[in-house]
């Protein structure tokens, strides 16, 4: 009798906290949360003064705005595909290199639990630096008195965000658990195909990720699908590959 | 039988790590005996339900393993590899893995401790694993692969990288465990440390099973061959006078800190080296290792029998 997919899920969860918290990718995590902080007060200062401004196509624009556009040009485009393809392609990958798998495939678990596990722990350590990071933003950015009445769409852009760092990371855990050097294809992914996709006329923009980083219902459930899609294809690849560690 | 398998073969592409091998392990202490290369980790990783077989089967108390987590609440397993979660404590570690046997956090903590007793690593349990010396890293492996206290335990070089004295825990730690009515499969490139836990005896060369039986009937053909040994000591020179008083050493040499023996009667060398580390008399002897080409020359003699 093997021990059941959610009490197997949970403990890997509780060790791919603990591990995550170790790894070296952990310190990228921290500077892609960071530098868009220190970016905020830099700017904040800057557009305090007076004396500095900010122009998008020809037009002065105020500090709420360049909220806004960190938000999409820095989190969604940037932040939260980086931290996926990172993350997510590690996740299986790197017990695989490190030839630590052997520990959990020789345990009365269903490997599902392993996908499920460290998905929820990045899940879990992605949202707790992001969302903060980005509320700081918000804070610096955004004149006390106009944040009540920005308060609701900033709550749905955090939800966009935690969508995104689901979608992205299930995908790229997906990646991980198929491919052995799956970072690069990643990279080219999120780099070089969505960044040029998305900017296409057509529907070639609706292959990608990035196109569904909004706050819409129709952007919400393709993001969730996706989600869950990627994860069931994950489970399955684990379940049934093997994984030769030497020779 | 433990484990049973039938024309058995695995390829890595179109490498052959394991060729047709039908071979069936009865219950108590089995010791996988070859070179590097002869397919001991291939067994070793079909028998655990790591690898698909390419051909034929292999079967665990009579049921396939491949795909069938359930067989490991019966099953321990320590690696040869080196990979460890080396911010983990050993203690939180082994403890971690006994909770994948859907042990509550108490009763793994509980059965870790235990664990880590057994290998003598209790007093470092809460020290990192990165910061573990080769042969605690070994032990602690080993607690991993006992902590759910299988029925079966599955061991591949688990004496290498250990001290003399930890060899001789080690040892009888499998015995204690095979007295117990569990079995063990134990792998090797050295005759010595497979005698010294068993007499039965599976041979093992490029992937194919040479002989298997009672170890004795292929001592005398091993001892004819000199048998080399390397050991890492605090004082190597201080260790090579103490070790060079008695007619079993034929021949040595230094490699920086590491003194190569060769000797033509390795049981004799191997209690007289564990005496001497006991003794604390030549400094303190870090790691024992022996080199497989020990081997090789009698693998070869045999192969052309």
């Amino acid at each position: 009798m093997t021990t059941t997919l959610l009490a197997s899920t949970r403990r890997i969860f509780e060790l791919a906290l603990g591990q995550m918290l170790w790894a070296r990718r952990s310190v990228l995590l921290a500077l892609a949360a960071g530098a868009p902080v220190l970016l905020a007060i830099v700017t904040r200062l800057t557009l305090a003064g007076g004396t500095a401004f900010v122009q998008i196509n020809g037009r002065r624009i105020d500090s709420e705005a360049v909220f806004g556009s960190a938000m999409s040009l820095l989190y969604l485009r940037f932040i939260v595909p980086a931290i996926g393809v990172f993350y997510g392609t590690s996740l299986i990958a790197d017990e695989v290199e490190d030839k630590t798998i052997t520990y959990l495939f020789t345990r009365p678990i269903p490997r599902g639990a392993i996908v499920l596990g460290k998905f929820l722990a990045y899940l879990v350590c992605a949202t707790a630096v992001v969302l903060p990071s980005a509320a700081v933003v918000f804070m610096v950015m955004v004149p006390f008195g106009n944040m009540a009445a920005l308060l609701g769409s900033f709550v749905r852009d955090l939800g966009v965000l935690v969508l995104g760092l689901a979608a992205y990371g299930a995908v790229f855990l997906w990646a991980g658990a198929l491919f052995r050097r799956p970072l690069v294809g990643g990279l080219l992914f999120v780099f070089g195909f969505e960044q040029v996709a998305v900017i296409l006329p057509g529907y070639v923009g609706r292959l990608t990720l990035a196109h569904y980083l909004q706050a819409n219902t129709t952007s919400v459930v393709c993001l969730l699908l996706v989600t869950i899609v990627a994860l069931w294809a994950a489970m399955l690849v684990i379940e049934h590959r093997e994984y030769v560690l030497e020779r | 039988m433990i484990v049973s398998a039938e024309h058995l073969s695995k390829w890595y592409g179109h490498v052959s790590g394991l060729n047709d091998v039908t071979l069936s392990i009865p219950a108590g202490v089995t010791g996988l005996l070859g070179p590097n290369g002869a397919g001991k980790s291939t067994f070793m990783q079909l028998a655990t339900g790591q690898l698909r077989p390419s051909a034929g089967t292999v079967r665990v108390f009579d049921e396939p393993i491949w795909g069938n987590p359930s067989q490991y609440r019966r099953v321990g397993f320590c690696p040869e590899q080196d990979a460890f979660y080396e911010h983990m404590t050993g203690r939180d570690w082994v403890a971690a893995l006994a909770g994948l046997h859907g042990m509550e956090a108490a009763a793994a903590a509980n059965a870790a401790a235990q664990a880590l007793e057994a290998v003598g690593l209790l007093d470092v349990a809460d020290r990192k694993i990165g910061g573990y010396s080769k042969g605690m890293r070994q032990r602690v492996k080993l607690a991993q692969a006992i902590v759910h206290d299988p029925q079966l335990l599955v061991l591949d070089e688990p004496l290498s990288g250990m001290d003399p004295l930890m060899r001789r825990r080690t040892i009888s730690l499998v015995r204690q465990w095979a007295a117990r009515g569990k079995s063990v499969i134990v792998s090797s490139h050295v005759l010595h440390e497979i005698e010294a836990m068993t007499a039965t005896v599976v041979l093992m060369h490029n992937g194919r099973v040479v002989a298997e039986g009672d170890v004795h009937q292929i001592r005398a053909l091993i001892d004819a061959h000199p048998h080399r040994v390397s050991i890492r000591a605090a004082d190597a020179r201080a260790l090579a006078q103490r070790l060079l008083v008695d007619d079993d050493v034929s021949s040595f040499r230094f490699e920086g800190d590491v003194l190569i023996v060769e000797t033509a009667n390795p049981d004799s060398f191997y209690s007289r080296l564990t005496d001497v580390a006991a003794s604390g008399e030549a400094g303190s002897i870090e790691e024992v290792s022996s080199p497989d080409d020990n081997l090789q020359a009698v693998f070869s003699y045999l192969v052309k029998q």
